[in-house]
């Protein structure tokens, strides 16, 4: 099956001037200003753009609202340099995945047009560097991925984030979804590493019958920040949201998860829940939360539930009958985000990205388990190398 | 079949035990030898699942009085986690849900961590295919969440896949909801088929349910009633409670109970 | 029940002339010398003076959020003096007073001099049998029910310097200052260590001298190993013209303690309400809040709540009810520092003829709370579709062994409810109402029968739309 990648740009060579993109990630509605959780801030590279031309993309895609918002999409569109337009012709379902993968240094702005009846395959990767680790604050310190997606009704849209990045790399990953009558778009969201990571996404489901579910695992640790904002306009009656989140923070981990359904007026008969588990393992952990329902119509259903703290008595208890103290369960949580990585990953770059990443984390031989237990195909000669060792 | 060594492999002991609020099973013996099947009855309520909480080790459950022995250790103190290392397997009427966890992941890790199963995972793979085949399981689960959304007969699988991995040396299989699950019953029987024919380790069955255990070679037949085992037995104890049900067991209980009126320890 | 009418209002105390110097900083009217004005009338110590002057710069200097809260440009920032004139704030005569305030009093029930008194036309009073019994009560087991300012002028006053103020800093918020600088009227309560009070105290029987429920202050001190459940407010409407309310409740807790705080809020629904309330509880402790908030135009309130010492416990049940030309942001505040602290949270809201309802919460858990546990649960309830019910819980946890559950829903009453009422007798609207007050039950059965009883009363004229 091939790819469709798609061109990124480097965000800047030549100058090493910083500016500070501020509000990212900010939600509908704020809270309170003293817990500092309506929004967050990045010292990023100033792109190198004067005097040039490049080309946009389509003008209604400006339109779409991004999770990260505007002042971000700004600049990753800036940073990016050309922008990319991939449209998926009616009625169509290649199974191409569309790949876009931006390493250390790289940012890529995307327009992916999904037409009548399509499916579509998306793929967005956020790797580490190969070899040299980046310096702090050089243009290879950034690395970040505007994607809009307009989906025409009845299409079906498939979005994998795979952000696998390690602790010498900022990401910023900022998406948008604008979806038509029946259309229906199911994301998955890894935040596997990365020194401070912003992952916002926005979905409106404009169409009537139109439906968005989201599912984010993430695992931060040493003294990393993870910031995310999950937005969903539920505009068209009879829509259907459910966004769950679920990760480990361990260490001295940040993390800022702001979650908002707008149940909006006209919106009749339109479900939305969200839910968010947290596993603290570390000492020195910061979770914020700020799940919100926004609501402006009777006929409607909105839920949210969070659990935050250590894994349930129950489900210790039945671990604890299979074998599993209360650290090995935690160990298993841990390994569990990047094994759902691993098995979720929809093409080779994104699944290598996650096995790369685990092997930093767990260990080489855990992160190969899954891989070779399983019997997916690596691409990746070091990894496939590395597993012929062990069978010896 | 059986094992006959000088000792049993589990032996409990006057054992009471119960919740915070609530006292359910009283002065218990119990002696299971290795290789053995033994069978525990009774009517609703009786207390057969929190018997085979407590061997496990369940922590909702406190012990009050007694002791419990298996492989020649005092286990009464020990946690779920080490009683399962040691040998022991429960299988639950109703597995928990594990969101997040895939089944592959767990059934790895709860494996690699007995020094007697570690191997590759190339080795594991087969040994999982072949388990399947046994339980007539498609290998697809093992990418799915652990218990998240299965359906009954597929927890049952689960379930059986698990104590066929482990290998335990005693497995105490919970019943007593199966016999209204016919697809939930036919997977239990090919589990418990394979365990046999594969581990020859003791068996534990609790049920109130006969059809199961028609398929059985059973060694030993208890009854418990109001959390006294009041009657020990041969396989054909079954057939019994089969035509005339449980009511001369709970006769038996009450007479013993009348019997010890007043000026008895608890 | 008879009443007692006591002395007329000195308003004089409000009389006061413009100042001179330094006016263009003062533009709006409120100027140091009016404080100082309103400090020397109370004959007020030299510290509560320069509070009071402390806090007026702050007011100058602080400015309200723009990212979040409902709209108070309603209110005559430029002319904040005149809020604070009782010429302006309270109807000149009955005839004065708005039709449908009388119409609620009506329907409540209420006599017709209370009627007065709460429309700020009548002389105050207070209930003479109860209120004097009470006082007898108290003042055998050594426990203080009085006014601040006469606190100040008592051997109680170090007590009131030692806590006033010290809770809920003057910088918390722009009309937390404002009241700071102009505060009025309020009780001061203070219970010894070792008294258990069998019966709530109530500040409806209270309604102050000085007319000044606007800006009144609230101080509670209990100490160790007591018992006190204070009751605020009422289910009738108070009506002011001057229609701000910027009041303060400050209350301190000590150890092995038990304190429950009650209030029904029903202020007219022309008024501005910025209320704060705050408690620091010490340990092993109990600290109930019950709060139905069903008037004003805007509100903003968070009942907060500081769990310092440890193995405390807060439990806060609420409800929020806002129907036509209502913009009410409510919901409430809990900080865990002790370890083995825990807070349960329950709170409703209704939102009718295109009332806005936001529900706002936040529950810190502080480094040092070890196993603390917080359960925070929010319902709302939408009656059309015109209306607007929005929930923003914010949770910031900062220790590892720390649980919390969070759980909001937001729905209608569905129609398969209504139809099962109505095939049992009820006409559709009786039907409505038995579920909104069974929705509000959690609320009213943690009041006191009464208090119960007036706000099903309460919710009932709401869902008739007989209030305006």
């Amino acid at each position: 099956m091939s790819e469709h990648k798609i061109k990124k740009g480097t965000i800047a060579t030549k100058t090493a001037s910083r500016s500070t993109i501020a509000h990212i990630n900010v939600p509908p509605s704020q809270t309170w200003n003293y817990l500092r959780v309506n929004d967050i801030s990045f010292d990023v590279p100033t792109p190198d753009a004067k005097g040039k031309v490049f080309a946009a993309v389509p003008r209604l895609f400006d339109a779409i609202e991004t999770g990260g918002g505007t002042p971000l999409a700004h600049w990753i569109a800036e940073a990016s340099g050309d922008g990319n337009y991939v449209e998926v012709p009616r009625f169509t379902s290649k199974g191409n995945p569309i790949v876009i993968e931006v390493g250390p240094g790289a940012a890529s702005n995307t327009a992916i047009m999904v037409r009548e009846g399509a499916t579509a395959n998306i793929v967005v990767v956020a790797t580490a560097h190969e070899q040299e680790i980046p310096e702090a604050s050089t243009p290879s310190d950034t690395s970040a991925a505007l994607t809009r997606i307009f989906v025409e009704k009845n299409a079906h849209v498939k979005l994998t984030e795979v952000v696998a990045t390690d602790e010498s790399t900022q990401h910023l990953e900022n998406v948008g979804i604008h979806v038509e009558d029946g259309a229906t778009v199911d994301v998955r969201q890894y935040a596997l590493g990365g020194s401070k990571v912003a992952y916002g996404i926005a979905v409106d489901l404009a169409g009537e019958r139109s439906r968005f579910n989201l599912v984010m695992r993430y695992h931060v640790s040493g003294t990393s920040t993870l910031d995310v904002n999950h937005l969903c306009r539920q505009q068209g009656p009879h829509t259907r949201a459910e966004i769950y989140a679920s990760g480990v923070l361990a260490d001295s981990a940040h993390k800022a998860l702001r979650e908002t359904i707008d149940l909006v007026h006209g919106g009749k008969d339109s479900k939305g829940n969200e839910a968010e588990t947290v596993l603290v393992t570390g000492d020195d952990v910061v979770n914020k939360t700020l799940p919100v329902i926004l609501c402006d119509e009777e006929d409607v259903q909105g839920n949210h539930g969070a659990t935050i703290g250590s894994i349930s008595q129950e489900q210790l208890d039945y671990l604890a009958t299979r074998g599993l103290s209360e650290q090995a369960a935690e160990s298993l949580f841990v390994r569990a985000i990047f094994d759902d990585a691993i098995i979720n990953a929809p093409e080779s770059l994104s699944r290598n990205a996650a096995v790369a990443r685990a092997s930093l984390v767990l260990g080489s031989d855990v992160s190969h388990d899954l891989v070779e237990g399983l019997g997916i195909e690596l691409t990746d000669e070091r990894s496939a190398h590395a597993a012929q060792e062990r069978e010896a | 079949m059986s094992d006959n060594t000088n000792k049993p492999l589990l032996s409990i002991r006057k054992l009471s035990a119960g919740t915070e609020s609530k006292p359910i099973l009283h002065d218990i013996d119990l002696d299971v030898f290795s290789g053995e099947t033994h069978v525990l009855m009774g009517p609703n309520g009786a207390g057969k699942s929190t018997l085979g909480h407590v061997i496990m080790g369940d922590p909702v459950y406190k012990i009050s009085h007694g002791s419990i022995c298996f492989d020649g250790a005092d286990i009464t103190a020990e946690a779920a986690d080490k009683r399962s290392l040691a040998g022991i397997f429960l299988s639950y009427q109703a597995p928990v849900e594990v969101p997040g966890v895939p089944l592959y992941s767990f059934l790895r890790t709860i494996t690699q961590m007995r020094p007697e199963l570690k191997t590759t995972a190339r080795k594991f793979r087969t040994r999982v295919g072949e388990i399947c085949e046994q339980l007539d399981m498609d290998q697809g689960f093992l990418t799915r969440e652990l218990n998240v959304g299965f359906s009954g007969g597929e927890k049952k699988k689960v379930e059986m896949l698990q104590l066929l991995l482990l290998q335990p040396k005693l497995a105490i299989l919970d019943e007593t909801d199966s016999g209204l699950d016919v697809d939930a019953l036919s997977v239990v029987s090919r589990g418990i088929e394979a365990y046999r024919k594969d581990c020859d380790g003791a068996l534990l069955m609790i049920t109130h349910n006969t059809r199961i255990l028609e398929r059985l070679d059973v060694d030993s037949t208890h009854v418990m009633v109001k959390g006294h085992l009041v009657a020990k037995g041969p396989a054909s104890m079954i057939d019994d409670i089969d035509k005339n049900g449980f009511g001369q067991f709970e006769a038996l209980l009450d007479k013993s109970e009348a019997a010890n009126q007043g000026g008895e320890d608890a | 029940m008879s009443k007692t009418q006591v002395a007329d209002i000195d308003r004089s105390i409000y009389d006061f002339t413009k100042s001179e110097a330094g006016y263009e900083r003062y533009a709006d009217g409120l100027t140091p010398d009016i404080v100082r004005a309103i400090s020397k009338k109370k004959d007020e110590p030299e510290w509560m003076l320069d509070k009071r002057l402390e806090a007026l710069e702050t007011y100058q200097r602080l400015v309200m959020p723009k990212n979040w809260g409902p709209d108070i440009s309603g209110l005559d920032m430029n002319h904040i003096s005149t809020y604070v004139s009782p010429k302006t704030k309270q109807a000149k005569n009955w005839d004065d007073v708005p039709e449908d305030i009388k119409d609620t009093f009506e329907r409540l029930g209420i006599p017709q001099a209370e009627r007065e008194s709460l429309a700020g036309v009548g002389a105050q009073y207070d209930s003479e049998i109860v209120y004097h019994n009470m006082r007898e009560e108290m003042a055998k087991q050594g426990v203080v029910y009085t006014t601040i300012e006469d606190a100040l002028h008592s051997d109680y006053e170090p007590i009131v310097k030692r806590y006033f103020g010290k809770l809920i800093p003057t910088d918390d918020h722009k009309f937390a200052a404002l009241h700071y600088a102009v505060w009025s009227g309020g009780s001061f309560v203070y219970v010894p260590a070792g008294v258990k009070l069998s019966y709530p105290l109530q500040s409806y029987f209270r309604l102050n001298a000085q007319g000044a429920g606007q800006f009144e202050h609230t101080l509670i001190v209990t100490e160790d190993d007591t018992d006190l459940h204070f009751i605020e407010g009422c289910s009738a409407p108070k009506y002011y013209a001057a229609n701000l309310h910027a009041g303060a409740v400050e209350i301190y807790v000590g150890n092995h303690a038990h304190m429950r705080y009650s209030t029904i809020e029903n202020w007219s629904k022309n008024m501005y309400n910025l209320n704060t309330k705050r408690v620091t509880v010490g340990d092993d402790s109990k600290m109930e809040w019950v709060s139905g908030s069903f008037g004003s135009h805007v509100s903003y309130l968070y009942p907060t709540s500081i769990m310092a010492g440890d193995r405390s416990s807060v439990e806060f049940t609420g409800i929020t009810f806002a129907g036509q030309n209502q913009d009410l942001d409510t919901g409430c505040k809990v900080v865990l520092q002790g370890s083995g602290t825990t807070a349960s949270v329950e709170t409703k809201s209704i939102s009718k003829d295109g009332g806005i309802n936001t529900f706002r919460s936040s529950v810190v858990i502080g480094k040092h709370a070890d196993n603390a546990r917080a359960t925070v649960s929010c319902q709302s309830l939408m009656l059309d579709d015109i209306s607007r019910s929005d929930t923003i819980p914010a949770m910031d946890v900062r220790n590892k062994s720390a649980q919390v559950g969070h759980e909001a829903t937001i729905g209608r009453i569905s129609d398969d409810t209504i139809l099962y009422l109505m095939s049992r007798g009820c006409t559709e609207e009786e039907a409505r109402t038995m579920v909104v007050n069974g929705f509000a039950n959690p609320v009213s059965k943690e009041l006191p029968l009464e208090y119960a009883v007036e706000m099903n009363n309460l919710i009932k004229l709401e869902m008739e739309g007989a209030i305006g």
